[in-house]
C-alpha cells in the first residue's frame, strides 16, 4: 500500500493543531512519525484512522483519493489503528476480543466460535506469540496483551498498521520480539507507521521518518541519513524561552537536608536515591512509563513503596498512611486534576479546606468564618478569580480550580511540597502565576519536587533535575547541565543508559 | 425592551435557584397544597402530629440512609435490621425487666450491625450492594428463626411504662415527633458543623481525590455504618415500644424502601457527592403526605409500594434532568 496525505489542516475551535502538513508512507515500510506531546502526530493519525476529518487537505491509497474517511472505511482499506492505550475487553477471551464487532456468524445470528477459534489461533501461531486463543485476557501480561492488539490488526489481514507508543509498557525482551514481529510482518507486504519518542527504538526499527513540531511539517527523510542527536534537534526546533521568574525572587538554597529517599523501588521504578534541600527545588522528569507517575505518588504514601526509605529531619516516615505522611510535613499536589484533585460537588470553600481539616483542625465543630478567612487568605494569594466562595468548585476555570487545590496544600504550611504535574491542562496566564508560587515556596525555605514532562517548567524551576529512563534514574542534572537536549536525549536513552 | 428582558433574567435565575437548591421544600409545598385541597381538615394539630408519628421510625432510618447514600453507598438492610434488633430488643426487656438496659442494647445491637457491614464494604471491599443485600436476608433469617412463627410480646408487668416511651405526649407533642425531629438536628449538625460532615460528601463526591487529600475513605465509610446502625438501633426501640408486639416476618418491612424514597425525594443525588439532611426531612413527611391522600383518593393499600417506586424513580429522574443542563 501507498498512502499520501496531501496538506492537512485540521483546528479545534481556536487551536490548529495541523496546519497543512504532508505524510507518505510506501509500501514495505516502516515509518517513524516523531514529534513532541501535542506536536500533532496523534491528530494526523486521527485523521488517517477516520477518527474525524480534517478541515482541508486529501488522502490517497495506491493513487485514489479517498473521501470522507471513516473508521469503517479506513479498515475495508486494511489500515488498522492500535491505540496507545490498549482497548480490550480484560473479561472476554483472546478471540473473542480479537473478534469483537465483527464475529464470524453461522446462519446470519448464532456466532461461530469454532471458526474464530481457529482463525484467530492461526494469526497468533503466525506471530510466535505463544498466546493461547482460549486465554482470557486479563491473564495476559501487558506485552501479550499488546500482542492481542497487533493479532487483531493482522487478522483482517491489514495493510498498514499504526501503532501510539507500543512499547510504552514493555520491557527490552519483550519490544525485541514485537520488532522481529514488525520485520516479518515488512517483508510479508505490511507497511507500519510507528510513534515513539523513543530513539534507540527509532533508530532500531524505522525505515524513514517524519517530524512534526506544533501542527507544522517539519522534515522527512531515510533514518540511515541522520542521527539522534540531529532527529532530537529538528523534533524541538529552537526553543522560545520566557523571561525567567527565578531571577526575580530571591532564592533560599541551602544544604540542608528536608527529605532523603534511599533506594526507592516500586512496581515501575527502582533505585532512586535523592537528597531534597530546604529552598531547592527539584524536578523529576521522564517520559510516559519510565515510573515518574508512580514515584510521585509514592513519595506521598499513596502508592505501596516495594523497597527503600524516605527520611525527614525528624526520622524516617512509615509511608503506609497519607495522613501521617501529611503530618509529618509532606504534602502533595496530584496530577490530573479531574480525577484526582477535585471533589466536583464539593464548595470552593470545602474543597480548599479538606486537607487542613485533615492535618490540623482540632475541635468538634467547624467554625465557618475561621474556614472562609483561611480562603479568603489563599485567595489573594493565588489570585484566584471566585464570585462566592460557596459555589461549587466546577464552576470555575481549570486555572483557577488548580488555584484551589494548590491552596489546600498551602493551607498545611508543609516543609516539603510534592507537585506532580502541577500545570496540566491550564492556560499560559495560570501556568506561570504556578510557576512563581513554586519559585516563592523555595524561597521561603520549603523543599519542593516538580514532577513535569514541559521543558520549559523543567527550564523555569530547577535547581536541579533528576531524568527517569525505564525506570531507573539516568541522570540528575545541576542547573546548568539543563537543557532541552540534554534532557530529551537522557529521557529517550539516547545517552547515559543507567546512574549509579 | 432591556429592562424586560433583564426582569426576564432575574426571574430564571430565581427560578432555578427554587427549583434548584429548593426543590425539596417546591414539592413540598405543592404537596401539602394537593394534600389541604383533597382534605381541608389535613392541617389539624391531630392529623399533623398523626404524620409525624407514623413517619418518625422509618425517618429515623432515613438520616442514617442520607449519610450512607451521600457518601455514594446503598443500605439494603434497614428493615431487617429494625426487625432482629427490635425482637432481641423485646427479649431483654422482658428478661432484665429494665428499659435503660434494652435501650442501650439496641443502640449497642445497631452499632454492631453497622459495623459489620462498614467492615464488609471497606476490609472486605465488597460493593454496599451485596453486603446489605446479604445482612438483608441473614438478619431476617435470623429472627424468623427466634421468633418461630410467633411475635415477640412485651410482658404485662413492662407494658405500660415501655408503651409510653413511643405513644406518649408532652404539651400534646408525641414523643415519636420530639424523636424525629431530635434525630434530624443531629443529623443535620453533624453534616453541616463537623468535618467529617465534609469529609462524607468528599467521599461521595470523588473517592481518589478525597484519599489523596489525607482522609481515611474507608474509616468514614465504616463510621457512616456505624452511625446509620445506630439509629437503626434506636427505630427498633421505638418500634417495639410503639407496637409492643413484633412479628419478626413483617416488622421493618420495607423500610430500606421508604428511607431510600426519602431521601431520594428529598434531593439528596443519589450519585453521592450532595444532599441536604432538611431534605430527607420533608422527603420522610411527603412520603406520608402522599400516603395520607391516596387513602383519601381510595387508592388500595396494596399499591403503596408502587406508588413508592414511581416517587423513587421520577426523584432520580428530575436529578438527572438538572445534572443535564
Amino acid at each position: 500500500m501507498i498512502l499520501e496525505m496531501k496538506n492537512i489542516s485540521k483546528s479545534f475551535g481556536a487551536v490548529q493543531a495541523l496546519k497543512d502538513v504532508s505524510f507518505s508512507v510506501g509500501s514495505k515500510e516502516i515509518h517513524g512519525l516523531l514529534g513532541e506531546n501535542g506536536a500533532g502526530k496523534t491528530t494526523l493519525m486521527n485523521v488517517l484512522a477516520g477518527t474525524f476529518g480534517p478541515d482541508a487537505g486529501t488522502i490517497e491509497i495506491d493513487g485514489n483519493i479517498i473521501e470522507g474517511m471513516t473508521p469503517k472505511k479506513a479498515a475495508q482499506l486494511k489500515i488498522r489503528f492500535i491505540h496507545q492505550e490498549l482497548n480490550l475487553c480484560n473479561d472476554l477471551t483472546v478471540f473473542q476480543n480479537m473478534f469483537l464487532g465483527e464475529e464470524f456468524t453461522k446462519q446470519g445470528w448464532m456466532v461461530d466460535k469454532k471458526r474464530e477459534m481457529e482463525q484467530a489461533q492461526k494469526v497468533l501461531d503466525s506471530m510466535n506469540s505463544g498466546i493461547d486463543a482460549h486465554t482470557i485476557v486479563a491473564e495476559l501480561d501487558t506485552a501479550q496483551k499488546q500482542m492481542v492488539e497487533i493479532a487483531r490488526a493482522l487478522l483482517f489481514s491489514s495493510e498498514l498498521i499504526i501503532m501510539d507508543e507500543p512499547t510504552t509498557a514493555l520491557n527490552n525482551q519483550e519490544i525485541e520480539k514485537l520488532f522481529s514481529i514488525m520485520e516479518r510482518l515488512k517483508d510479508e507486504g505490511v507497511s507500519f507507521i510507528y510513534i515513539s519518542h523513543k530513539m534507540p527504538e527509532i533508530f532500531r526499527i524505522c525505515d524513514r521518518y517524519t517530524v512534526l513540531r506544533d501542527g507544522l511539517f517539519i522534515k522527512s527523510g531515510f533514518i540511515r541519513d541522520i542521527d539522534e542527536h540531529q532527529a532530537t534537534e529538528l523534533l524541538i526546533g529552537k526553543s522560545f524561552v520566557q523571561a525567567h521568574i527565578k531571577d526575580g525572587i530571591k532564592a533560599a538554597l541551602t544544604k540542608e537536608v528536608v527529605l532523603k529517599a534511599a533506594n526507592l523501588s516500586g512496581r515501575s521504578f527502582s533505585n532512586v536515591s535523592f537528597e531534597l534541600h530546604r529552598g531547592e527545588i527539584l524536578v523529576c522528569t521522564g517520559l510516559q512509563g519510565s515510573g515518574t507517575d508512580e514515584l510521585a505518588t509514592s513519595l506521598f504514601g499513596a502508592t505501596m513503596l516495594t523497597g527503600g526509605t524516605l527520611e525527614t529531619q525528624s526520622g524516617p516516615l512509615a509511608m503506609h498512611d497519607i495522613k501521617a505522611v501529611m503530618r509529618r510535613g509532606i504534602a502533595m499536589v496530584p496530577r490530573n486534576r479531574k480525577e484526582r484533585g477535585i471533589l466536583p460537588d464539593l464548595s470552593i470553600r470545602n474543597n480548599n479546606s479538606l486537607a487542613y481539616f485533615v492535618s490540623k483542625h482540632t475541635g468538634l465543630l467547624v467554625n465557618k468564618n475561621e474556614e472562609k478567612q483561611r480562603f479568603d487568605a489563599s485567595q489573594k494569594r493565588l489570585g484566584i478569580k471566585v464570585g462566592s466562595d460557596l459555589d461549587v468548585i466546577t464552576s470555575l476555570s481549570g486555572g483557577n480550580q488548580q488555584k484551589v487545590i494548590l491552596s489546600r496544600w498551602l493551607e498545611l504550611d508543609a516543609d516539603v511540597y510534592i507537585m506532580d504535574n502541577p500545570t496540566q491542562g491550564i492556560d499560559v496566564g495560570a501556568k506561570f502565576s504556578i510557576y512563581k508560587l513554586i519559585v516563592e515556596l523555595a524561597a521561603q525555605g520549603k523543599g519542593v519536587i516538580v514532577f513535569t514532562s514541559e521543558y520549559p517548567e523543567i527550564h523555569q524551576l530547577a535547581d536541579r533535575c533528576l531524568v527517569l529512563y525505564k525506570g531507573k534514574p539516568a541522570a540528575m542534572l545541576s542547573r546548568d547541565e539543563i537543557s532541552e537536549v540534554a534532557i530529551m536525549e537522557y529521557s529517550t536513552g539516547t545517552r547515559g543508559e543507567v546512574l549509579n | 425592551m432591556k429592562g424586560l428582558t433583564l426582569s426576564r433574567n432575574q426571574v430564571r435565575d430565581t427560578w432555578r435557584n427554587v427549583t434548584g437548591n429548593y426543590s425539596h421544600w417546591l414539592s413540598f409545598v405543592l404537596l401539602l397544597l394537593v394534600a389541604v385541597i383533597v382534605s381541608p381538615s389535613f392541617l389539624t394539630w391531630n392529623n399533623i402530629t398523626n404524620q409525624f408519628v407514623q413517619g418518625a421510625i422509618v425517618g429515623i432510618c432515613a438520616m442514617g440512609m442520607s449519610l450512607i447514600i451521600s457518601a455514594g453507598m446503598i443500605d439494603l438492610s434497614v428493615g431487617s435490621t429494625v426487625a432482629l434488633i427490635s425482637g432481641f430488643g423485646v427479649m431483654v426487656l422482658n428478661s432484665t425487666h429494665s428499659i435503660p438496659l434494652a435501650f442501650l442494647f439496641c443502640l449497642g445491637a445497631g452499632i454492631l450491625g453497622g459495623l459489620i457491614n462498614g467492615l464488609l464494604v471497606t476490609k472486605g471491599r465488597i460493593a454496599p450492594f451485596i453486603v446489605t443485600l446479604a445482612t438483608m436476608s441473614a438478619w431476617r433469617s435470623v429472627i424468623n428463626q427466634m421468633g418461630q412463627g410467633g411475635p415477640f410480646t412485651v410482658d404485662k408487668d413492662m407494658y405500660a411504662p415501655f408503651r409510653a416511651i413511643a405513644a406518649g405526649r408532652i404539651l400534646s407533642i408525641p414523643h415519636l415527633m420530639l424523636f424525629l425531629i431530635f434525630i434530624t438536628v443531629l443529623t443535620g449538625l453533624l453534616m453541616s458543623k463537623t468535618k467529617f460532615g465534609t469529609y462524607v460528601y468528599a467521599v461521595g463526591s470523588n473517592q481518589q481525590a478525597a484519599r489523596l487529600s489525607g482522609i481515611n475513605v474507608n474509616r468514614v465509610k465504616t463510621l457512616i455504618f456505624t452511625y446509620a446502625g445506630m439509629l437503626y438501633g434506636l427505630a427498633a426501640f421505638l418500634l417495639a415500644s410503639r407496637l409492643t408486639s413484633i412479628q419478626a416476618a413483617s416488622a421493618g418491612m420495607g423500610y430500606e424502601m421508604d428511607a431510600i424514597a426519602a431521601v431520594a425525594i428529598g434531593g439528596t443525588s443519589m450519585d453521592g457527592g450532595r444532599g441536604k439532611i432538611i431534605g430527607t426531612f420533608l422527603g420522610v413527611l411527603m412520603l406520608r403526605i402522599i400516603n395520607t391522600v391516596l387513602i383519601m383518593a381510595n387508592v388500595p393499600p396494596f399499591l403503596n409500594g408502587l406508588v413508592t417506586g414511581v416517587i423513587i424513580i421520577v426523584a432520580v429522574l428530575a436529578q438527572s434532568n438538572k445534572k443535564g443542563k
